[in-house]
C-alpha cells in the first residue's frame, strides 16, 4: 500500500509494464485490438508472475450470473515483482480481492485482453498505458 | 537471402529500444538508449593456469537475457541515437522512426517500424537458392512458425551470450535463463568439456537443443565448437533462419576487463551458401561483485492460439 501511494512509483511501474508490453514475443496487435478497450469487474482468481507475459485471471459474472474466467495480460514479470506487486502485503493483488479492469480487447473475442487500467479494492487505480518513459 | 543484401536501407524504427533498456532495470542500473558496445574497465582476471577467467554474471546490461538491443545487432545495425541508425557492414545511414517519449502505448506504427529495423542489417546468412523462399515464408509466419516462441530452448546460437558462465580446470557452465522478451523461451544450460577431448562421430549423436560443445583456448580466446544439433531451432533472433541437423557452431568468448564479446559461426553446407558468423555483441559483467542469477521465470505461453495475423516483430 505505502509503496504505491506516491506518483513516482506508479509512473515506474507504467514504465515497466510497457517494457514488457513493447518486448513482447509476438506483436501486441497481433493478438490485441489497440483503438478498442473493454472493461470488466471481478473477483481474482489467480495472479502468476510468469515468461513470456504474466498474467491476471478475474472470476466474472456474466448477464446470466454465470462465472466466467477472463485472463488480462500484463508485461515483465520480474519488474512487476520488484514493484512490490507479487506479494499483497506490499499493496500488490491476492485472490478474492474485488477489481476492475480495463483493457485492449482481444480480436478474437476471447475474454481476455491487455490491461491498461486495474482499479484495486482499496480505490488504488493504476494506468498502465501513458507514454514510454512513464511520465 | 542474397537478396535481402540489395534492398534499399530506409525505414525504420527504434521504439522497441526504449523499452529495452527498461527492461534492463531489472537486472542493472545501467540505461541504454543506443545499441553500441560498453567499453571495458578493469582488468581480466587469470586462473593459475594461466587463462583469462570467464566465471561471472554476466547479465551486466540485460541485453544477454532480454535480447534487446543487441539482439537487433546480430545481422549488423547500430542504433547511434534517438533517430538515427546505421548498419554496421556498409556504413549505410538507416532513416529511423524518431523515437517519440509522449507516443502513446502499443503504437501500431512504432511497432511495425522496430520489426523493420529489426530486419535491415546487412549481415545475413545466405542460403542456397532453393530455400528463400522458404526462410521468409518462415519469418513472415513466424507466431505459427517460430520453433522457439512457445517456451521451448532457444537453442545455439540464438540463446546468445550465457547470463553465467563457471569456469573449471577442465570444463565451463554456461547457464541461460528463459527469455520473455522478443522470444519466449525455456531456461538451458551447458556443460562443455575443455579436457582435450575430440567431438563424438556425428553419425553417432542424438541431435539436442544444445549439441555437443567441446571447448579449448585459442590465446585468450575461448573457443566453442558444437555440433549434434537437432533441426528445432533458428539461429538468429528473427528471420526465419532454420537449419539442418548438420549445423555446427562455433562460438568465440573474449574477456576484457568486465566485458565478453562473443561471436558465433553457423557452418551449415546443407542449407547455406557459406558460413555466416555473427556481428560481435558484448555483455557486461553484473557490477556486483557479489551477484547471484536469479530465479529465472517459468514460461507458459498462452498466447499464440489467440493471434489473428502472422507477424512476429
Amino acid at each position: 500500500m505505502r509503496r504505491f501511494g506516491s506518483v513516482v512509483s506508479v509512473a515506474l511501474l507504467t514504465g515497466l509494464l510497457f517494457a514488457g508490453a513493447a518486448s513482447a514475443h509476438h506483436s501486441v496487435q497481433s493478438q490485441f485490438d489497440i483503438h478498442k478497450t473493454v472493461t470488466v469487474s471481478g473477483t481474482v482468481a489467480k495472479i502468476e508472475w510468469i515468461n513470456p507475459h504474466s498474467y491476471l485471471t478475474l472470476n466474472v459474472k456474466d448477464a446470466g450470473g454465470n462465472v466466467q474466467k477472463w485472463a488480462f495480460e500484463l508485461g515483465g514479470a520480474g519488474a512487476l515483482r520488484r514493484a512490490g506487486m507479487s506479494r499483497a502485503d506490499r499493496g500488490g493483488l491476492k485472490p478474492g480481492d474485488e477489481v476492475t479492469a480495463t483493457a485492449l480487447a482481444a480480436r478474437d473475442g476471447s475474454n481476455s485482453g491487455f490491461l491498461q487500467e486495474l482499479k484495486m479494492p482499496d480505490g488504488r487505480t493504476f494506468k498502465f498505458t501513458t507514454d514510454p518513459n512513464g511520465n | 537471402m542474397r537478396s535481402y543484401r540489395c534492398y534499399f536501407i530506409t525505414t525504420a524504427a527504434l521504439l522497441c529500444l526504449l523499452p529495452a533498456t527498461l527492461c534492463a532495470q531489472e537486472f542493472s542500473t545501467i540505461r541504454r538508449t543506443v545499441n553500441a558496445p560498453p567499453k571495458p574497465s578493469g582488468t581480466t582476471p587469470r586462473t593459475p593456469d594461466g587463462h583469462p577467467d570467464l566465471t561471472g554474471v554476466w547479465n551486466g546490461l540485460g541485453d544477454n537475457l532480454l535480447g534487446v538491443p543487441n539482439q537487433i545487432a546480430n545481422d549488423g545495425v547500430s542504433i547511434d541515437s534517438e533517430n538515427s541508425s546505421h548498419d554496421i557492414a556498409t556504413g549505410t545511414q538507416i532513416a529511423t522512426f524518431p523515437r517519440n517519449t509522449t507516443r502513446g502505448l502499443n503504437n501500431e506504427q512504432g511497432e511495425r517500424a522496430a520489426s523493420l529495423l529489426r530486419r535491415v542489417g546487412s549481415n545475413r546468412p545466405i542460403y542456397k537458392p532453393q530455400y528463400w523462399d522458404m526462410v521468409k515464408e518462415f519469418d513472415q509466419s513466424a507466431n505459427e512458425e517460430d520453433p522457439s516462441n512457445n517456451c521451448m530452448p532457444a537453442g545455439i546460437p540464438r540463446a546468445g551470450i550465457p547470463s553465467y558462465i563457471g569456469q573449471y580446470p577442465n570444463s565451463f557452465i554456461f547457464i541461460y535463463p528463459g527469455q520473455g522478451g522478443l522470444i519466449a523461451t525455456q531456461t538451458m544450460y551447458r556443460m562443455i568439456p575443455a579436457d582435450g577431448r575430440k567431438h563424438t562421430p556425428l553419425e553417432e549423436l542424438d541431435g539436442t537443443y544444445t549439441g555437443e560443445g567441446i571447448a579449448h583456448w585459442e590465446g585468450d580466446t575461448l573457443v566453442v565448437d558444437t555440433w549434434g544439433f537437432n533441426s528445432s531451432t533458428w539461429f538468429d533472433q528473427i528471420g526465419g533462419y532454420f537449419h539442418s541437423e548438420n549445423m555446427r557452431v562455433i562460438e568465440r568468448f573474449h574477456r576484457d576487463g568486465n566485458t565478453l564479446t562473443w561471436t558465433a559461426t553457423v557452418e551449415d553446407p546443407d542449407v547455406l551458401l557459406e558460413p555466416w558468423t555473427t556481428t560481435p555483441r558484448v555483455a557486461l559483467l553484473n557490477p556486483k561483485p557479489d551477484a547471484v542469477l536469479p530465479e529465472s521465470l517459468p514460461c507458459s505461453e498462452r498466447d499464440l492460439t489467440h493471434t489473428v495475423t502472422k507477424e512476429h516483430h
